[in-house]
């Protein structure tokens, strides 16, 4: 063995291992110093999902193409890991090897299948990038990833080089005939230079791994050490669940969202360091979609450049105060135009949690800052003192259902089987009502044991929790638990997704334990159970996945047994867990859409598009906005909830008998 | 500086309201509750005041004990602490209602200091009044100046605008002096949860003052019948359009 | 008996008052505030509790206006009596019973008033003024003349111009409304637009004002302004109690809701259901054809 390069390799080592780790340590620190966030229960769940989406690629299989790219090269790496060490050593001395590893043909196969497959993934991303060139990567930095590929072809190219020139001089431990590949190209060198090559190829494919190992915390191509560990501190509970904030704690020691990096969570931190900008959040971000200024993923890179600039003056200077991410790195513009639909975490493969940043910024604009557009103050004021965003009295909350014969629970009454939860929407909104009435009738007629609270009825809070303001809906929820634990309440339907999402996912944090089901799945159930008996006719509908139900809760295939006892399915491109939303999410119904073109519209041409003549929906928040976009879009099509199709199947067979 | 504000609880009421069995109140077990509108204004520019000016505020309020929730709504505004003249839930007529404040207002200005000013709401949204403020400027020697849509502090005095038919009528009284004011005045701020948070410890002072009989004292409420508004309908939608129309050419008024 | 009345001059509600004030004497004897001194409410207080003194007075009336309850609770103030303010009945007795308004009009209080000089003003526009015998006026220049100095400290001392252009929605005879129905600031343009056809005044409800859609002065309702115009066009209001006691004095309500239970809608003279979005600019269509 020469010193020489033994000293050099140590030497390259040394630098590298130096600045890697001091960069290394920094991106640690700075994980260190955010907020606490609970994320190390059920680890059967969280090893499971690295099993799945990280090696088993499921999220960024979602899109087939890209999806077997990026397995290829990702797997790739996994098999040749061991030809650094490999690497390494034989760069020091071209007769030694791993022992025994080295010497495997099975292995030797491994690594040149897995290096030409690596080789046409990234060919194939160039093709991408530079062919098809998606939308998506608008805003990404294009260089950079042009940069990281060619490191990555470097690699592999300098690894077929060596091996090939390795075979020419029969210095290979393996036999040559596992390795096909590098076979065939040895055997077309010849020459009194191979020897050189041989070094060259093994030296510089040793420094474009040691150089990549120094770029990488630099890079969005950090990813590779971060995403696995972002994708095991996922949520693990329920989708639709937000944390809740402690506010019995000392004032100072309340965490109210996120005003600076440094109140993000170490979760959030790990969020912005994992992000690979592929866009793919971007792509199907319904605010992006119509011109807003939201991008869920230049959202993420501004946040983790705000981090990276300020995150580590703060770890030198403690009293370093960084300045506020609204409207320094983000605007109030894009923290407002969130629909809370949860595309963009769906798509998104390395587990980054879009709404959760939202939220934190929110929760800051609001709580602390009293910073939000003017109409939704409103909306947050009378949630606050009326209980409702309507700001109508809880005395009216009976009106809707007049004349049905419904029975109104009073304190102190036995709880019946099934507690209708009738939410404000249908309430105080004439085009939602409908779905409750249509619902209500089809509980009498089959008989259900039921009965609503009446004005006894809270707002769920919903409104104000997505909005940021968890304080008012803390109270809220606190004030429905105690009337449905005092009222003995075990089972709840409900006709909205979103009373559905909070009763059902958020309640149980603040002692709320209930059997909550939507009415489009109960209402399922009793056809199935025959207690309900539609008559289909012929027209044509397609239904419309509101984003709680699909998306968050994975309700989807019981509104599409009502749909199939009533009328002709059809579906929309974007339906399921694809589904687009009705743009009323995260408040913003009760916000004006001030550029772009709106949310509803978009949704509703898609829908028109399909011919069919009824636009079925099971959430009085699409209900409102998809009539809404059908007037103003002049679209042929009627939208009607589910449950109100339902009741006219069931007159119908009613009225053929 | 040192600025009183004076507030009642009042409930939200929607379209309709609904009376209690006897007649004598309405019916409150649904409706959320607020403090007066025109006093929410006062409130917001007692804050402002003390802000740009160095001080203290404090408000007082005259109701039962749930009116507390009133009381912190204003400390989360930024108002210093309260004074709870608490009631067992039984009305006071508006000569009552002044004269304890008024007693509230001496005994703490003995204890720390005259008030600059003192803000009441114009009116308040129930039982409207319209004399509880100049009640207490009377008893404590102070001018009044009262429907204030603009209030700015001049010197040893204060700047006062009041709405009138063809524009805004000046006064300018010195201080100390009660001002009376409307909705209107200033658009109040957005309470911060940390507000909210700090109102929760900040000290509540509680008195139980005798209730005096009422001289103005309600018998029975009733809803007045409709003013026999026939509610017709002129159609649906744009195609309603012509109906309007014709309507508003036979009002004389196209 | 001789019963005192606080006058504005050339005021319905003034006359409305007397029509009242004549249930508790046969001679009725009036305070006429003298526009041409600077309004200061306590002289105007002190010279009516002196008329009142003077002649004995059975019971003291004023309008319910701005200026009426504002003297009337100086007078109450200062002479230690109780103030009914804005009945819409008072029958004389002991104890006085009235009627007066609450929640701005949309609540009425039946009272008992024990005073021995009852104070009461009258809610404008809810009585109808009744023609009577002759007024005798109070001597008010003597009176002044002989004022407290301290009841001159609260004077208007100046005056402010309204703010440039649009309609005075106190005095217009067409009020073009938008409520939260409306939507945005921008979504107030097809409200401006037809009421610039109509040359009419912008109002809007409160939830509007709280959004900062459109300023205070804009507002119609309890704590706004009230209005008592030819038309009040009411857009996407739901009309709580707060804004209809801004509305007593209207004289058609036409109202414009996709709601037909909205409590505005079941309390206007004419109604439109359907979407103001589509249903004003309709309107203002309609009008142009007229008026090319």
């Amino acid at each position: 063995m020469s010193l020489i390069p033994a000293f050099a390799l140590a030497a390259a080592l040394i630098a590298a291992g130096v600045l890697f780790t001091r960069r290394a340590v920094t991106l640690y620190r700075l994980v260190r110093m955010g907020k606490p966030a609970a994320r190390f229960g059920d680890v059967v769940r969280r090893v499971r999902a690295e099993a799945v989406v990280v090696v088993g690629q499921s999220k960024l299989l979602q899109r087939v193409v890209p999806g077997l790219m990026h397995a290829a090269i990702f797997w790739g790496f996994l098999v040749l890991f061991p030809t650094i060490l490999i690497a390494l050593i034989g760069a020091v001395d071209p007769h030694s090897t791993l022992p025994w590893l080295g010497a495997q043909g099975w292995y030797a196969l491994l690594v040149d299948v897995f290096a030409a497959l690596v080789l046409i993934g990234v060919i194939a991303a160039f093709v991408i990038r530079k062919v098809q060139r998606p939308v998506r990567f608008k805003g990404s930095h294009l260089g950079e990833a042009d940069l990281i590929l060619a490191l990555i072809a470097g690699i592999v190219v300098t690894l077929f080089t060596w091996h090939a020139s390795q075979i020419a001089l029969h210095l290979n431990d393996y036999p040559a005939s596992w390795a096909p590949i590098s076979n065939a190209l040895a055997s077309r060198m010849s020459g009194p230079a191979i020897p050189y090559v041989e070094r060259a190829a093994v030296w510089a494919h040793v420094l474009i791994i040691l150089s990549f190992l120094v770029y990488l915390p630099y890079s969005k191509h950090l990813h590779i050490a971060v995403a696995a560990i972002n994708v095991y501190f996922g949520r693990t509970r329920a989708r639709g669940r937000l944390e809740p904030i402690d506010f019995e704690k000392p004032e100072q020691e309340v965490r109210f969202g996120s005003a600076r990096v440094t109140d993000m969570t170490w979760k959030q931190m790990v969020d912005t360091m994992s992000c690979t900008e592929c866009g793919r959040c971007q792509d199907v971000c319904p605010a992006y979609a119509t011109g807003k200024a939201l991008s869920p993923k230049l959202l993420i890179m501004a946040m983790r450049d705000q981090l990276m600039e300020e995150g580590p003056k703060t770890l030198t200077d403690h009293s370093h105060v960084p300045p506020p991410i609204v409207p320094n790195a983000v605007t109030d513009d894009v923290v407002w135009d969130c629909v809370t639909c949860g595309a963009c975490v769906r798509e998104c493969p390395v587990g980054i949690e879009h709404i959760d940043h939202v939220i934190d910024l929110r929760r800051n604009l609001v709580m602390v800052e009293s910073r939000f557009p003017d109409e939704a103050g409103t909306m947050l004021r009378d949630v606050d003192r009326s209980s409702n965003p309507w700001g109508r009295p809880g005395s009216d909350r009976m009106q809707w259902a007049e004349g049905l014969g419904l029975r109104v629970l009073q304190p102190g009454e036995d709880a019946p089987d099934v507690l209708f939860w009738v939410g404000c929407a249908p309430a105080f909104d004439e085009r939602a009502r409908k779905a409750a009435v249509s619902t209500a009738k089809l509980m009498l007629e089959a008989g259900v044991d039921f009965a609503i609270l009446g004005p006894r009825e809270s707002c769920s809070g919903d409104p104000a929790r997505r909005m940021g303001d968890e304080y008012t809906y803390q109270r809220l929820a606190g004030e429905n638990v105690a009337t449905l634990n005092g009222a003995g309440v075990k089972k709840i339907v409900t006709t909205c997704p979103h009373c559905f999402n909070t009763i059902g996912n958020e309640y149980p944090d603040f002692g709320g334990r209930y059997e909550v089901v939507h009415h489009t799945d109960f209402l399922a159930g009793l056809v199935r159970d025959g207690k309900l008996n539609p008559a289909a006719d012929g027209r044509t509908i397609t239904y419309h996945d509101s984003c709680y139900l699909a998306r968050h809760n994975d309700v989807r295939s019981q509104p599409r047994e009502l749909v199939a006892a009533v009328g002709k399915a059809v579906e929309m491109p974007r339906n399921r867990e694809r589904t687009f939303c009705c743009g009323a999410g995260g408040a913003r119904m009760w916000m004006e859409e001030k550029r772009g073109t709106p949310i509803n519209h978009e949704r509703v041409r898609e829908a028109a598009a399909t011919g069919a003549d009824t636009l079925a929906v099971a959430c009085p928040f699409c209900t409102v906005m998809l009539d809404d976009g059908v007037r103003e879009t002049g679209a042929k099509m009627q939208v009607v909830d589910l449950a109100t199709l339902l009741h006219e199947a069931v007159e119908r067979r009613r009225g053929q008998a | 500086m040192r600025i009183a504000v004076c507030i009642k609880r009042v409930p939200i009421t929607g379209g309709r309201i609904l009376l209690t069995e006897d007649g004598r109140a309405i019916d409150t077990r649904h409706l959320g509750f607020t403090m007066s509108p025109h006093e929410e204004c006062g409130v917001e520019e007692a804050v402002r005041l003390i802000e740009a000016n160095k001080g203290e505020s404090v408000v007082l309020t005259l109701g039962p004990a749930e009116s507390v929730e009133q009381l912190r709504d204003a400390m989360a505004l930024g108002i210093d602490r309260a004074i709870h003249l608490q009631t067992d839930g039984r009305e006071w007529d508006a000569e009552g209602t002044a004269a304890a404040l008024v007693e509230a207002i001496r005994a703490d200005e003995a204890a720390a200091g005259p008030f600059d000013l003192v803000f009441f709401g114009n009116e308040s949204a129930d039982s409207g009044g319209f004399q509880v403020g100049i009640r207490v400027a009377r008893a404590l020697g102070r001018p009044c100046v009262t429907g204030l849509k603009k209030v700015a502090l001049d010197g040893a005095g204060v700047r006062c605008e009041q709405d009138v038919e063809g524009g805004r009528d000046v006064y300018v009284v010195l201080l100390p002096a009660v001002l009376t004011v409307k909705e209107g005045l200033n658009l109040p701020r957005y309470p911060s949860v940390p507000g909210k948070m700090r109102a929760r410890s900040k000290p509540v002072a509680v008195t139980q003052p005798v209730r005096p009989e009422p001289r103005l004292e309600l018998v029975r409420l009733s809803v007045p019948a409709g003013q026999g508004r026939q509610a017709e309908s002129l159609g649906t939608g744009a195609a309603a359009a012509p109906a309007v129309v014709e309507l508003l050419r036979r009002a004389g008024v196209l | 008996m001789n019963v005192v009345v606080l006058v504005e001059r050339d005021s319905e509600p003034s006359r409305q008052a007397m029509t009242v004030a004549r249930k508790f004497g046969d001679a009725l004897h009036g305070v006429t505030i003298d526009e041409a001194y600077p309004f200061a409410p306590d002289a105007w207080a002190a010279v009516l509790e002196q008329a009142a003194e003077v002649v004995g007075a059975s019971a003291v009336f004023a309008a319910g206006t701005e200026r009426g309850n504002e003297v009337m609770a100086r007078l109450a103030a200062r002479a230690g009596l109780p103030l009914a303010a804005n009945c819409t009945s008072a029958t004389p007795g002991d104890p006085v019973t009235v009627t007066r308004q609450r929640w701005g009009g949309s609540l009425l209080e039946e009272a008992r008033l024990r005073s021995p000089r009852p104070l009461i003003t009258v809610a404008p526009h809810t009585v109808a003024a009744e023609a009577g015998p002759e007024l005798v006026e109070v001597d008010v220049q003597l009176l002044l003349q002989r004022l407290d100095p301290a009841d001159q400290l609260v004077r208007v001392s100046g005056h402010v111009a309204p703010q440039a252009g649009g309609v005075s929605l106190a005095a217009a005879r067409v009020v073009v409304s938008g409520g939260r129905g409306v939507g945005s600031k921008e979504g107030f343009t097809i409200i401006e637009e037809l009421a610039g056809l109509l040359g009419a005044a912008v109002g809007c409800s409160r939830a509007v004002t709280s959004a900062g859609w459109r300023p205070h002065s804009d507002q119609v309702g309890q704590t706004g302004t009230k209005v008592a115009p030819e038309v009040y066009i009411a857009c996407g209001i739901s009309g709580a109690t707060q804004h209809m006691a801004g509305l007593k004095g209207a004289k058609r309500i036409i109202a414009i809701n996709s709601d037909a239970q909205a409590p505005l809608m079941l309390n206007a003279d004419y109604t439109v259901v359907g979407d103001l979005k589509e249903v004003v600019p309709a309107i203002s269509a309609e009008i142009r054809k007229l008026k090319p």
